[in-house]
């Protein structure tokens, strides 16, 4: 034990004293002020993207190829932890019972102002800090608040079913594709935003295709995220007893 | 000319906030069994957080010269209204489910939900 604590004492000091007399020996340059990059960011974004909001603009225009990937490397991880949680509740054998009334109706005042929170979030994606990601995780959320106080059981009975999300899941993530794929229809690049997508509807600005991004990102996450809440909300008994099928 | 009114008065809710938290932190280690201590943390979340968040929106509304001032007072408004419809929610879930998983040892006067499963 007390050589443990000595060798963690040795390894603090050695890298604390290394580190600084490197920066004593060592001339490293502090950045000071702003980098081209960032100036460049802030002066041209609204003329190149028609979005004045730069982190919505550098997310899904300058480095659109590198979300849309992201987005399909989340993909594939909820689709692996659909694959280890594969049961499907054939049945629903109970009635749902869930907290009390005072609970309940709060929940649905709370969650109403979630979705709505969410939307905003989603829909003014391309004018304040926001976008598809965090809006559909508020989505979310709403439903994480849903399962334990109205219980799982209640979201199934009305139809909202693991298979369903999955399946809108897919959809957005097509409807992404989509988006990033029409451009090359006309000659145009890949995830290419202003010269294909119109930057203004009727005068209001849309910021090319990172408006269309955010609302189908925010489905997606969403979709993806209620259905692996219900799926770790299926009770242990479902996988012991076997009423489950694989 | 109401401006400055405003502004005392949301400066007193703020301390009595401040004042509530202590209470509540002082009762959350005093009380004796987790219903009470329930009751302490309410007490917290209500009168130490839902009190100086209007007291913050009077004094934004109290300060002309601060920018964005209609904003930060209805936020925090808004976020005050929300708390005052969650957080009693939220003990109310805590000590229906410590109720019902019969985890608390306590030695209650009286226990009306006890009688009504009973019923």
């Amino acid at each position: 034990m007390n050589t443990r604590i000595l060798v963690l004492i040795l390894l603090v000091v050695s890298a604390l004293s290394v580190s600084i007399a490197a920066s004593l020996l060592l001339d490293i340059p502090v950045p000071r002020g702003l980098k081209e990059l960032a100036v460049y960011y802030v002066s041209n974004t609204i003329r190149d993207t028609g979005s004045p909001e730069a982190v919505a603009a550098i997310v899904w225009d300058y480095r659109g190829l590198d979300t849309i990937y992201e987005t399909l490397v989340l993909y594939l991880a909820i689709v692996g932890g659909l694959a280890i949680f594969r049961v499907t509740l054939k049945t629903i054998t109970k009635t749902p019972i869930g907290l009390t009334l005072f609970s309940k109706t709060s929940t649905k005042i709370i969650s109403l102002l979630i979705a709505t929170i969410s939307a905003a979030i989603t829909f003014h994606g391309h004018l304040t800090p926001g976008g598809g990601f965090p809006g559909g995780s508020a989505l979310a959320v709403a439903a994480m608040l849903i399962i334990p106080v109205f219980s799982m059981y209640a979201l199934l009975e009305k139809g909202v079913t693991s298979t369903k999300l999955v399946a809108l899941r897919g959809f957005a993530l097509t409807a992404i594709g989509l988006v990033a794929l029409l451009p090359v229809v006309r000659g145009l690049e890949i995830v290419t935003n202003q010269k294909f997508y119109p930057t203004q509807i009727l005068g209001i600005p849309v910021g090319g295709s990172i408006s269309l991004y955010n609302i189908f990102e925010s489905i997606a996450v969403a979709s993806g995220f209620i259905a692996i809440a219900l799926y770790l909300s299926i009770p242990e008994e479902a996988y012991k007893t076997g009423e489950s099928s694989a | 000319m109401i401006e400055p009114v405003l502004f005392w008065i949301g400066s007193a809710l703020f301390i009595i906030g401040g004042v509530f938290d202590l209470i509540a932190a002082i009762g959350l280690v005093r009380f004796p069994n987790f219903y009470v201590r329930l009751h302490a943390a309410t007490i917290g979340a209500i009168y130490g957080a839902v009190l100086p968040l209007i007291g913050i929106s009077l004094m934004a509304l109290g300060l002309p010269e601060l920018p964005g001032r209609y904003a930060i007072a209805g936020a925090s408004f808004v976020t005050a209204i929300l708390l005052l419809i969650v957080a009693p929610i939220g003990s109310h879930v805590l000590a229906y489910a410590a109720h019902k998983s019969k985890s608390v040892e306590w030695n209650p006067v009286v226990d009306h939900l006890a009688e009504d499963e009973a019923k």
